[in-house]
């Protein structure tokens, strides 16, 4: 039997409950994702939204997705796994920072403030998802020619983008130069920055797959929390007692 | 014994490794971590592994003092003041090459700001920090003696610049002498249980974190600690051997080293068996990197023929021969860095999450870590200021003289 089409796409949804939730009392909120493998195409549209949003230097990525074979030949299968910032609730990146850089919010977010990181990498290294990335300084201008007095060459075309860097944290940053974030520990956020405004994170919205579903984990009546209540639910490396607040489908 | 000549080769020596070295530091000042190999995946590269080994030189340095004046082996006696300013050496080269490896260095200040008292790097920064409180004032009293001494001899170029040190002192009564050497008897005692600390702690930032199958053992500060101990130890015996050349110091020490060999090969040994025992991919994997991988060389060959067996052979063989003891420990410093490697990089160089090579790709984002020019530039940097400053002050100030031990019998 053909499956039912779905009469709403759950992106329309999803933003009808980051509304509801963004009325709530903040202190009564937890945020919360859910990805789904079996609708995960492997298009890795996520990660270069992501990128495009946060306007991520090279070699810093929030969101990969992840490609495993699976059985053996001839029985061979390919599955994607997208892998953001688990937002653990027992994080033990945070314990890790000798200088309380980086915290969970109490919406249960695990971010980094940039003017406290010192970049000494120790969170990096405990994080078991590899999820965090330091920022090297790197441009992606960095070998383009330079051709003076033309509207073109490597300053126009680092002015017309990653120069300046985008809004993360909801903060100006300075134009892209030694300064933080370039020297710091970085890594996702839930795009806090667009949360604020009613935006959805820009993974999950440039989900192809709509296999990325986010929302108020607390609310029952949000598409997160029906999500999470799955049989085919399930954690990165549950062993580890991390208790991610990002859950995986089967 | 270190000749005159001896030491003003080496002191050319050192400034060659200044000059030349100053290029991986220019790159370093001017660009940030950018010409720099260590990536996201191995964040922690070659600085961080020559931060542990100055960590173990600093530990031989401090058994030598607890043992002078806290246990009062009147044997060691005349190797206190060397110790100490030895201790004080090496912990600077570790705090400025762990410094460049910080994004951030400018922000130490925050170790102040915003302490996490839950975090093992945290208590590090505390201990380092002690470290220096400690043996700063202890080696001041140590020397002063002789400082207020070199200040009144006239005939010795710098004596203002002694008396000044000496704060003005012309006069050393036998009352000021008994005080320094309570002072520093003091210091000693709380050097003991700081520095023991100290050098656990180092072992278990890494052993406390779950996702490491080779580092996250209860084995790790223990053997931390013992591998200082030993890299330590054999430093100090091969500057005894070059400043205070006595037959009676060199051979126990050379006892006590063979000893300490032993013992970590043997937890070193336990370590890889219950590793490949415990059957588990990431261990498996990692201590494969160690024993077959692409770096082989740098564990079987540099680390247990040359740095092990041969050192082994030579404390075996010639036990009474200082010349030899001195050069087997010579051989287990300079080869201990590749212990520091191994430790260091194959925990971090096998994927952590299985697909994570087939996606984004960049040379920051692999496993494979080799440093580059730019990082040995700045290690022979600091190596040759941390060298220069030992030569220098061995020279102009008077650790050496000074050694004559408080615990010697009056
Ligand atoms: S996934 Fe890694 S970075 Fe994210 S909260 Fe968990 S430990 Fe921290
Ligand atoms: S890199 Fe920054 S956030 Fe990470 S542990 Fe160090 S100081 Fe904390």
């Amino acid at each position: 039997m053909a499956r039912d089409l779905p009469v709403e796409d759950p992106l329309v949804r999803m933003q009808r409950d980051l509304k509801r939730a963004l009325q709530k009392n903040p202190k009564d909120l937890k945020w919360g994702m859910v990805i789904d493998i079996a609708k995960c195409i492997g298009c890795h549209a996520c990660t270069i939204g992501c990128v495009a949003e946060n306007k991520l230097p090279p070699g810093v990525v929030y969101r990969v997705v992840l490609e495993e074979e699976t059985g053996r030949y001839p029985y061979v299968g390919r599955r994607f796994v997208p892998r953001p910032c688990l937002h653990c609730q027992n994080p033990p990146c945070t314990k890790a920072c000798p200088v309380t850089a980086t915290w969970q919010t109490e919406q249960g977010v695990v971010i980094v403030d940039y003017n406290r990181c010192i970049g000494c990498r120790y969170c990096l290294v405990a994080c078991p998802y590899a999820a965090r990335t330091s920022d090297f300084g790197e441009w992606y201008t960095a070998e383009t020619a330079e051709l003076p007095g033309k509207l073109y060459g490597q300053k126009a075309a680092a002015n017309g983008y990653e120069a300046h860097p985008a809004a993360e944290y909801g903060r100006k940053w300075p134009d892209r130069d030694h300064d933080s974030p370039v020297g710091n520990a970085r890594k996702c956020h839930f795009c806090l920055h667009r949360l604020k405004v009613g935006m959805l994170p820009a993974c999950t919205t440039s989900c192809v797959g709509r296999a990325t579903i986010f929302g108020d984990r607390t609310d029952p009546n949000s598409l997160v929390y029906e999500t999470i209540g799955s049989p085919r639910v399930f954690v990165l490396k549950e062993e580890l007692g991390t208790r991610p607040s990002v859950y995986y489908l089967k | 014994m270190i000749t005159k000549k001896w030491e003003k080769n080496l002191i050319i020596l050192t400034i060659i490794g200044l000059v030349v070295g100053s290029w991986g530091m220019y790159q370093r000042l001017a660009h940030g971590h950018l010409a720099m190999n260590y990536g996201s995946f191995v964040p922690w590269g070659l600085w961080v592994a020559f931060d542990l080994f100055f960590l173990g030189l600093t530990a031989g340095a401090f058994l030598i003092t607890v043992l002078t004046y806290v246990f009062r082996i009147k044997l060691l006696a005349d190797l206190g003041p060397l110790a100490v300013f030895t201790v004080l050496v090496t912990l600077m080269c570790e705090v400025i090459i762990i410094s460049l490896d910080l994004g951030h260095p400018w922000r130490v200040y925050r170790f102040l700001l915003s302490p996490n008292i839950g975090s093992m790097l945290f208590w590090l920064v505390v201990f380092i920090t002690s470290m220096w409180i400690i043996y700063v004032p202890w080696l001041y009293f140590l020397l002063r003696e002789q400082l207020v001494a070199w200040g009144n001899d006239e005939t010795r170029p710098g004596h203002k610049i002694y008396r000044f040190l000496a704060l003005g002192k012309t006069a050393y009564t036998d009352q000021e002498r008994q005080r320094d050497s309570r002072r520093s008897r003091f210091l000693s005692y709380i050097s003991l249980p700081i520095g023991l600390i100290f050098f656990g702690a180092h072992g278990a930032i890494f052993a406390i974190l779950h996702n490491r199958p080779i580092w996250n053992s209860a084995m790790l500060p223990l053997i931390f600690i013992v591998a200082a101990m030993l890299s330590g130890g054999a430093l100090i015996t091969f500057l005894a051997y070059l400043y205070q050349p006595s037959d009676e110091l060199i051979q126990p020490l050379g006892r006590v080293i063979l000893l300490t060999l032993l013992s970590f090969l043997f937890l070193e040994g336990l370590q890889l068996f219950v590793g490949y025992q415990s059957k588990i991919t990431g261990i498996v994997t990692s201590l494969d990197l160690i024993t077959i991988g692409p770096y082989w060389w740098a564990f079987w060959i540099v680390h247990f023929l040359i740095g092990s067996l041969i050192p082994a052979y030579l404390l075996i063989r010639y036990p009474e021969n200082s010349k030899m003891v001195a050069v087997a420990c010579f051989i287990i410093m300079v080869t201990f860095l590749s212990v520091r490697l191994n430790y260091l990089i194959p925990d971090m160089a096998v994927y952590k999450l299985e697909g994570l090579q087939n996606t984004f790709y960049h040379q920051r984002l692999r496993p494979e870590y080799v440093p580059n020019l730019n990082e040995w530039l700045v290690s022979v940097w600091v190596i040759s200021l941390g060298l220069l400053t030992f030569l220098l002050g061995t020279r102009w100030l008077p650790v050496i003289q000074a050694g004559k031990g408080e615990e010697q019998p009056v």
